[in-house]
């Protein structure tokens, strides 16, 4: 009895200290600047919406969030749709070289996205795709489709050899069986995946600020415009910031159950 | 056979009911612009230092002049700054809606600006058709020779297209944006200073007055030189200590190991000092850098090479930042970045600052501030900047923004021009005066001499006594001597860190900066590619030599601290109007 309230006590700790930015956040973004700058306030003593209403009022700050979100979504689809074949092969068929090719895609995850910055700019804007949506997920498919087809492979292998031999000896098509009765076995990989497909793609910002400029602009990208040469505007950051953490929210919240599965790459 | 036959008339019919509808509506567009030019002059830009017929005369030449690029989608980019934000959301709207040119203002950060300028300058791929650029990269465009300069765009292919009412003479900032060659490279968008900021209440409270007097021997007033500032900083921080039951400070600055803590530096802190040569805007040969240039050459930045980074005026005035960000300012002010220590003095227990930008006079005359009278005005006030042992007349005295309209020559010509329109547009006298009170970053002579800002200016602390002194040429931006701003600028912060927190001596820390700029420079040399006047470096010689030389870099004075001087503030005005 003593051991568990002891846990407890421990445990909520641990979550005031972990939740304790994020409330110093949603707290500032209700604050006027001149109460954020003027000293130590626990709560917003003049609370305030202004500094929401100031991005939801303009199209330059709400537009933002429209495009990361258009281009995570896209990008979240095209990772998945090459995805899931890949890792299909992967689980089910041996071929020459599979095992070095299977580590190699995980390797593309190992250089920083700096080193693409300039070889991405310079092919985009080439073939006119700089500034656009497709860019920008194209860019982050290099990233997640090598994570998506090693967490994919992982949740396939664990479904037995025997389903897909069955399904034949049933009389489905490939194509039946591996939409009809393969998918739905691995739907919680398929969230995961989607999960750190859109996790990456949302927070990432170094590839997603140089290959767009005006239309497809992100809104890490534009939240950098609080940052000028009279100070910073410190409410309209922490409005804006309190904004991108809501869709992550909704994202985790669909997933909750199968995280942790998907952080051992579907092995368990 | 029918079918064939009716074809041809309906097609001809349709053709003519086009026709007119087009001719219809291009009269009718031109009429809604015009329409649209009445009510923003009428509504939004009342205020203005040419008449109503004036004004529409430029708006019916700026419909006329956009006539052929009605309908394209340009994009202009600048940092965030007030006078931007009104640009973004007022004259990027007014603009559009009169020229028919769908025109989008961004706003990003000033060192997203620079790396998208960067990007598109080593890629040559278009980005952006119009930049709001510093002038502090003239050194740099001039000599990489990606900007079309303005002054070509006005005599070649813009030459129809550029406002016969610029009246580039009323501009305040040319200077800055023109290139050894003498060719003007960029157009001044907005500008503000670096100035000396004070409480002018606590310094007239005759207490203190004579407090100060009684110590150190002569009145308290706007310190002249660095000993009086030292002798004020000290005065407030260790003698007077409290105001009224609130704990006060006798300076104020940053110290953190963060990129801010550069511009502190290549914001012109040694012109202040005294370490460059003389000359307007910058000393020549030797700038406030300490980079110096032969024949428009830089050839080296160490003392060793004829610079002078770090030299004894340079080492002298690193030397005073540390010091008195340690021993007179607020202790957390060691830890704070430029955006941090920005609106510290607006909290009312900062007695004076020797380095203070005058951006920040908007958000230091808000209502209810500790540093605003009840009647709005303010009380503090800014005034010329003390200067260092090193300084002679003749010299720099401190920083000047200048935010202005760049363009690349990797931008498609029309779309180019386009821009160039705008540009136009956002200094036009129809607009600037309404710009320069909304962001208070004056360009021309006229809004300055305006009789809107003479009724503003009991607001504005001094701003407007300051830009229409004569003393206003001693503030310059960063000059032609550096090549490369972006890739120089950037080392600054990570040498002057080490000084800032007691890692390396001044000494130390400014002679690894000197040497990283000189390799720096060694490797633009080497690669040569710098089309115009990249550096050379000189030989590597006893730096004995360059001491011994005349101007900069100057010996080591045998006293750093004259006697301290001030001047009242009502005096110091009182010259500035005699001067006129």
């Amino acid at each position: 009895m003593k051991q568990t309230r002891s846990k407890n006590i421990g445990i909520t700790i641990y979550i005031v200290l972990l939740l304790t930015p994020i409330y110093w956040l949603l707290n500032m973004s209700f604050k006027t600047n001149q109460e954020i700058l003027s000293g130590l306030t626990l709560w917003p003593e003049n609370f305030t919406f202004a500094n929401y209403a100031v991005i939801f009022t303009d199209p330059s700050w709400y537009n933002g969030y429209l495009n990361s979100m258009l281009y995570v979504s896209i990008n979240v689809v095209i990772t998945l749709l090459v995805a899931l074949p890949a890792a299909y092969a992967f689980s089910r068929y041996k071929f020459v070289g599979d095992k070095h090719l299977f580590f190699w895609l995980l390797s593309n995850r190992m250089a920083p996205p700096a080193v693409f910055l300039l070889p991405f700019f310079q092919l985009y804007s080439s073939i006119g795709l700089f500034d656009t949506h497709i860019a920008v997920a194209l860019a982050h498919c290099l990233f997640n489709v090598p994570l998506a087809v090693w967490i994919l492979e992982g949740f396939m292998s664990g479904v037995p050899r025997e389903y897909d031999e069955m399904a034949y000896i049933d009389g489905y098509s490939f194509p039946k069986f591996f939409v009809k009765i393969f998918l739905p076995m691995i739907r919680s990989g398929i969230g995961v995946t989607a999960f750190f497909a859109f996790m990456f793609s949302w927070v990432e910002l170094l590839l997603a600020r140089t290959l767009t400029s005006v239309d497809a602009q992100p809104i890490a990208a534009i939240m950098t415009r609080t940052v000028g040469a009279s100070g910073i505007d410190w409410g309209v950051l922490a409005a804006a910031g309190v904004l991108t953490i809501i869709p992550g929210i909704l994202v985790i919240w669909f997933v909750r159950n199968h995280v942790a599965t998907g952080f051992a790459l579907g092995r368990v | 056979m029918f079918k064939n036959n009716k074809y041809p008339r309906t097609m001809l019919l349709g053709a003519a009911i086009g026709a007119a509808a087009l001719g219809l509506s291009l009269q009718a567009s031109a009429n809604e612009n015009l329409d649209a030019a009445e009510k923003w002059v009428n509504n939004s830009f009342k205020r203005s230092t040419l008449t109503k017929e004036q004004q529409m005369q430029e708006m019916k030449w700026f419909i006329e002049a956009a006539k052929e690029f009605r309908g394209m989608d340009i994009n202009v980019v600048s940092e965030t700054i007030a006078t931007h934000e009104y640009e973004s959301t007022v004259l990027a709207k007014a603009f559009s809606e009169i020229t028919g040119i769908n025109l989008t203002h961004t706003l990003i950060q000033e060192g997203d600006v620079i790396e998208k300028l960067q990007t598109q300058m080593q890629s040559g791929r278009n980005i952006y058709d119009g930049w709001v650029n510093d002038s502090d990269l003239i050194g740099t465009h001039f000599r990489y020779g990606k900007v079309m300069p303005v002054e070509d765009i006005m005599n070649g292919e813009g030459k129809n297209l550029t406002l016969p009412t610029l009246d580039l003479e009323d501009f305040i900032g040319l200077e800055f944006t023109t290139g050894p060659d003498g060719k003007l490279y960029q157009l001044p968008d907005q500008q503000f200073a670096n100035l000396y900021w004070f409480r002018a209440d606590w310094f007239e409270r005759d207490d203190l007055k004579k407090q100060f007097q009684d110590i150190y021997g002569y009145e308290l007033g706007v310190p002249v030189n660095w000993s009086a500032y030292e002798d004020i900083a000290e005065f407030f921080s260790v003698h007077v200590k409290e105001i009224d039951g609130e704990k006060v400070y006798g300076h104020m600055d940053y110290g953190k190991k963060d990129p801010s803590l550069g511009w502190r530096f290549t914001d012109a802190w040694f012109s202040m000092a005294g370490a460059g040569d003389k000359g307007l805007p910058n000393g020549l040969p030797v700038d406030e850098w300490g980079i110096r240039v032969e024949e428009c050459h830089p050839v080296g930045s160490s003392v060793s090479r004829g610079g002078a980074t770090n030299g004894p005026a340079a080492v002298f005035a690193t030397t005073k930042y540390v010091d008195w960000l340690r021993e007179f300012a607020p202790p957390e002010a060691q830890g704070m970045t430029f955006s941090e220590a920005g609106p510290v003095p607006a909290q009312g227990g900062v007695a004076q600052q020797i380095f203070w930008y005058t951006a920040f006079t908007a958000s230091m005359i808000e209502d209810g501030l500790p540093v605003v009278n009840e009647d709005g005005t303010p009380k503090w006030r800014m005034a010329p900047s003390p200067r260092g042992p090193y300084w002679e007349e003749g010299m720099k005295l401190g920083y000047q923004d200048v935010g202005s309209w760049t363009f690349m020559k990797s931008t498609p010509e029309k779309r180019r021009l386009a821009a160039w329109l705008y540009a136009q547009f956002t200094v036009s006298k129809t607009v600037s005066l309404e710009k320069t009170i909304a962001g208070l970053t004056p360009i021309r002579e006229s809004d300055i001499e305006s009789e809107a800002m003479t009724e503003m200016a009991p607001k504005l602390g001094g701003l407007v006594e300051f830009y229409r002194s004569p003393a206003r040429v001693q503030w310059s931006p960063t000059g032609t001597n550096v090549p490369d701003y972006p890739k120089l600028a950037q080392l600054w912060w990570q040498y002057i860190a080490q000084a800032a927190s007691g890692e390396a001596t001044p000494q130390k820390a400014l002679d690894g900066l000197a040497q990283a700029q000189d390799r720096v420079m060694e490797r633009l040399e080497r690669a040569s590619v710098m089309p115009n006047c990249g550096p050379k470096l000189n030989e590597e010689r006893d730096p004995q030599y360059w001491l011994d030389q005349p101007g900069s870099p100057k010996a080591k004075l045998a006293n750093e601290k004259p006697q301290g001087k001030t001047v009242a503030y009502d005096e110091l005005l009182k010259t500035w109007e005699e001067d006129r």
